[in-house]
């Protein structure tokens, strides 16, 4: 008995499917060592699909510009913020954040000599590749 | 040449130890090929070919649980018990070309009790689990085994009464529950008039429509509902049990398939192409093509009879189920029936 | 006669019919329900009294944590109590870009359901292909917002991010493209001989039954109840936009408060939501987005508040209630109280499921579209008698957490 649906899905059989591929097909053994194969360009992968303009992704954080005001750490709502005293810097902790871009909405920001207006310190990236095992590691602490 | 060497009771014997592992092989590949198409048929990228290989691979170095308040030696015999009755069911089947290893050994009868066999292995099986899951399955199981049998034994009628229909000089021995003979004398041929056709037609359709009830597939799963009873029989069993079941599944499903290939599609290749008219038409090739052709067949029923169909609708319920053989299905069967009989009977 | 034998089938709170934890015991007679309780309480995470420690703007973003699934819904609650509290009002423009935004998370959510039931009722290729359908609003959402999920769109007094042209058209185009993917959906659905078979009849929730269990939104209204907070208490854009809630009897002509209604109910009100999209976009009046744009003198203000306020909006699984009170002397809400609409609907399963089948449990379950996240408000924790404080509550977590970490890490 014919259906709808099964219009629907013999239309989808003929079509590429919709999935969003891996950047490969099976988990290697070695992620170091077929990143550096792709850079060396041996190694073709399936491109990371684009993200929009304006996305929110981890936080990017430049303490040259940063002026120690603690708006971001009255705003943030996850406490991913902290404020170290001695070089009246901020430390953040990406393991914490839930990327509400409040912070980057509130921060002053510097400016530096020889420019027109004051740069923001905090600014959302592209980069969403961030799982970890430890919430500590280098790659989810900025300061 | 080589239906002479498979007269000789040695290579018999050898056929019938290899088949069950060619049958293994196919109905993992198929269940491949059924898992990739119904992929493709919902627009993704879906498992490898191999993945089902893969799957009995893992299932098998897992660890085998036997829950506590189970009935531990009928809950590990029914797995056993449904993976020799689904091989046993490949032996009575002509493979293309090939004759069935046990030919002349059961018929069309055999093959209903075995079909009926590894179902209800399951549902002894999950009986025997103790989990209410599993028995609100086998429960299931039961209600929906003895709706389809009533269709299914009515369609082996009508071959049967076909069959024997024909003047028995047709051939030495004539056996008309013999799946041989019917491999060897399509139906189309045995009927004489449209009427007959039309009947067979029905019988066909029916037939497709019991092949997913019979393999326990969407929209006929009801008794592994997932989303409903957890997967119902199969909820307690896992590691080598539950591997077990899947490999009789996957024989089974490739056997099903080949019944209804062998019972309503066995032209041979040569009967449409004259093979015999190329210059390469030594034995081993055409043996080779004609199996070839007998898988790509199988191959189509499967993907239209499980496939499509498992990926096109909605599980229903038991009593829809129920309703739907006892009342639609044996009705179409009975009707189907009254015209070969009236097409044997020479009223047309 | 035979003497029949129930047995307790346990659904949850881990079960593959169920996204979230919750428990439904059913007594089991055959293939018949003759008894069902629910426990829940599963999912409670304290969230409220999260809330009532932090500030108001921390607070928000807290209550966008509350559902996973339509996290504009209690944002939008939040900020109309909280206004409603302070005496604020966004300005026109933030109000239209607000109802566009809960517009185009209904959409997404109610194609989230029609797969969800599809998936329920073992058909999964039709969840496939919805969900395949949906991608488009969630790219869109991201496009707009930043993010597919958690958008941060809402602040108190306005919403953070404006709509510039290319924005308009891309949403303009999406819509196109759902007036004819909403159109194959109904297709498909209404004529499928599978899909009717496993909802017409079943989950039958009669008028007075949704009176009396108060069942809000597309559930209440699959029963031909005429309610939604659109039409009864419009806010924002919705007030010129003069919704009317979807009901059955509009569709079909006749009411049967069953899970196919629920599904025309659904179907319909995502045309309904591309209408006010598109009705927003063309009104879309000029001017600023924010009320206060500094956040920090935003706090003041709240810090400087007194009273109370009550938010309501129509999420796409029904009525949403938030209650904030502020008593001047910190910048975030002393009480906080969320009602989401699970809580209400839930209450209806005990009714619907005596008399089913199992097979039509996980439909019955399914066809509110619970939230067990959102409607998991309050757990009290007792023991001989006693009730613990938050601080032994909190070291005894703690303590558990260390164990598990123990015996993981080894
Ligand atoms: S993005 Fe939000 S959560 Fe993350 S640090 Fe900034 S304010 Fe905090
Ligand atoms: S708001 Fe900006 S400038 Fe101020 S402390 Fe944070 S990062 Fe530094």
């Amino acid at each position: 008995m014919p259906t709808k649906m099964m219009m629907v899905l013999i239309k989808q059989m003929f079509r590429k499917p919709y999935t969003n591929r891996f950047p490969v097909k099976y988990a290697p053994k070695d992620v170091t060592g077929l990143i550096q194969k792709v850079l060396r360009g041996e190694v073709k992968i399936h491109p990371p699909v684009p993200v929009p303009e304006d996305f929110r992704g981890k936080l990017a954080y430049d303490p040259e510009r940063c002026i120690g005001c603690k708006m971001c750490i009255r705003v943030c709502p996850a406490n991913a913020m902290e404020f170290i005293p001695e070089t009246r810097k901020i430390r953040h902790y990406v393991a914490r954040c839930m990327f509400c871009a409040l912070c980057v909405d509130v921060c002053p920001g510097k400016k530096l000599p020889g420019e027109e207006a004051p740069v923001k310190a905090l600014k959302m990236s592209e980069e969403f590749l961030i799982a970890d095992y430890d919430k500590y590691s280098k790659n989810l602490v900025e300061e | 040449m080589i239906l002479e060497m498979l007269q000789d009771p040695l290579v018999r014997v050898a056929f019938a130890v290899l088949l069950p592992i060619i049958a293994i092989f196919l109905g993992l590949f198929y269940k491949g090929l059924d898992r990739k198409l119904s992929a493709r048929l919902t627009s993704r990228i879906g498992p490898p070919i191999r993945q089902p290989f893969r799957d009995v691979r893992k299932l098998f170095l897992k660890e085998n649980i036997v829950p506590e308040n189970s009935i531990p030696w009928m809950f590990n015999a029914m797995p056993l018990v449904a993976m020799a009755t689904s091989l046993t069911l490949l032996l009575y089947i002509p493979f293309g070309p090939f004759p069935a290893p046990l030919e002349g050994r059961g018929d069309l009868i055999v093959l209903l009790y075995l079909l009926a066999m590894q179902p209800l292995a399951m549902a002894l099986g999950g009986f025997a689990s103790g989990s209410p899951y599993a028995s609100v399955g086998a429960q299931r199981e039961m209600v929906l085994m003895m709706s389809y049998e009533v269709p299914l034994a009515t369609i082996i009628v009508g071959f049967a009464y076909l069959y024997a229909s024909v003047p028995a000089a047709a051939s030495a021995v004539w056996a008309p529950f013999s799946l041989g003979m019917i491999a060897q004398t399509p139906v189309w041929a045995v009927v004489s008039g449209p009427v007959g056709i039309i009947g067979l037609l029905i019988l066909l359709g029916v037939l497709l429509v019991v092949t997913p009830a019979e393999l326990v597939k969407i929209p006929f799963d009801i008794a592994e509902a997932e989303t409903e009873i957890a997967e119902g029989l199969l909820a307690e069993y896992s590691g080598r049990n539950l591997a077990m079941f899947y490999l009789s599944d996957a024989v089974r499903s490739f056997a099903m398939c080949a019944i209804v290939v062998v019972l309503f599609f066995p032209h041979t290749l040569s009967s449409l192409v004259p093979l015999t008219a190329y210059p390469w038409n030594t034995e081993p090739v055409l043996f080779t093509l004609e199996t070839l052709w007998f898988l790509l067949k199988v191959f189509i029923v499967y993907f239209f009879a499980v496939t499509l169909v498992r990926t096109s609708f909605a599980r229903i319920k038991v009593d829809q189920a129920a309703k739907f053989f006892w009342l639609h299905m044996t009705l179409a069967a009975l009707f189907g029936l009254l015209l070969i009989y009236l097409d044997v009977g020479g009223w047309f | 006669m035979t003497t029949t034998y129930t047995y307790s089938l346990p659904i949850g709170p881990i079960h593959p019919a169920l996204k979230e934890p919750i428990r439904v015991v059913a007594e089991v007679e055959g293939e018949r329900v003759v008894r069902a309780d629910v426990k829940r309480g599963f999912a409670h995470r304290g969230i409220e009294f999260m809330g009532m420690k932090r500030n108001a703007i921390q607070t928000l973003y807290l209550s966008e944590r509350i559902c996973g699934i339509c996290s504009i819904s209690h944002p939008y609650a939040f900020v109309k109590a909280v206004e409603n509290a302070i005496g604020m009002e966004a300005p026109p423009r933030a109000q239209y870009i607000r109802t566009i935004i809960a517009e185009l998370e209904r959409i997404h959510s109610h194609i989230l359901w029609l797969g969800v039931i599809a998936h329920e009722m073992g058909f999964d290729p039709l969840l496939y292909w919805t969900w395949k359908g949906r991608e488009m609003v969630m790219d869109l959402l991201e496009y707009l917002t930043g993010n597919r999920v958690n958008y941060a769109m809402y602040m108190i007094g306005g919403v953070r991010r404006d709509l510039n042209e290319k924005k308009i058209r891309a949403i303009k185009e999406n819509m196109n493209y759902y007036r004819q993917f909403n159109q194959e959906m109904k297709d498909v659905f209404m004529s499928d001989p599978t899909y009717k078979a496993r909802t017409r009849r079943v989950s039958l929730l009669t008028r007075k039954d949704a009176l009396e269990l108060c069942a809000v939104g597309p559930t209440a209204r699959a029963a031909g109840l005429r309610m939604d907070i659109r039409q009864d208490q419009p806010y924002d854009a919705y007030a010129d936009m003069d919704v009317r809630a979807v009901v059955p009897q509009d569709i079909t002509g006749e009411v049967m408060g069953d899970a196919y209604d629920v599904t025309l109910v659904r179907l319909y009100e995502i045309d309904q939501s591309i209408e006010i999209i598109e009705r927003c976009l063309e009104d879309l009046p000029p001017g600023p987005i924010l009320a206060e744009p500094n956040l920090i003198k935003l706090l003041m203000t709240i810090k400087r508040s007194e009273g109370e306020g009550v938010g309501r909006h129509e999420a796409p699984r029904g009525e949403v209630m938030h209650y904030v009170r502020f008593d001047g002397t910190r910048d975030g809400p002393v009480a906080w109280k969320v009602k989401a609409p699970s809580y209400n609907n839930i209450n209806i399963w005990g009714r619907v499921l005596v008399g089913a089948e199992i097979a039509d449990i996980p439909i019955a379950v399914g066809y509110i579209d619970p939230c067990m996240c959102c409607n998991d408000r309050v757990a009290e924790v007792r023991r001989g008698g006693r009730e613990l404080p938050y601080e032994e509550v909190r070291r005894k977590c703690r303590e558990k957490t260390m164990r598990i970490k123990r015996e993981v890490m080894g």
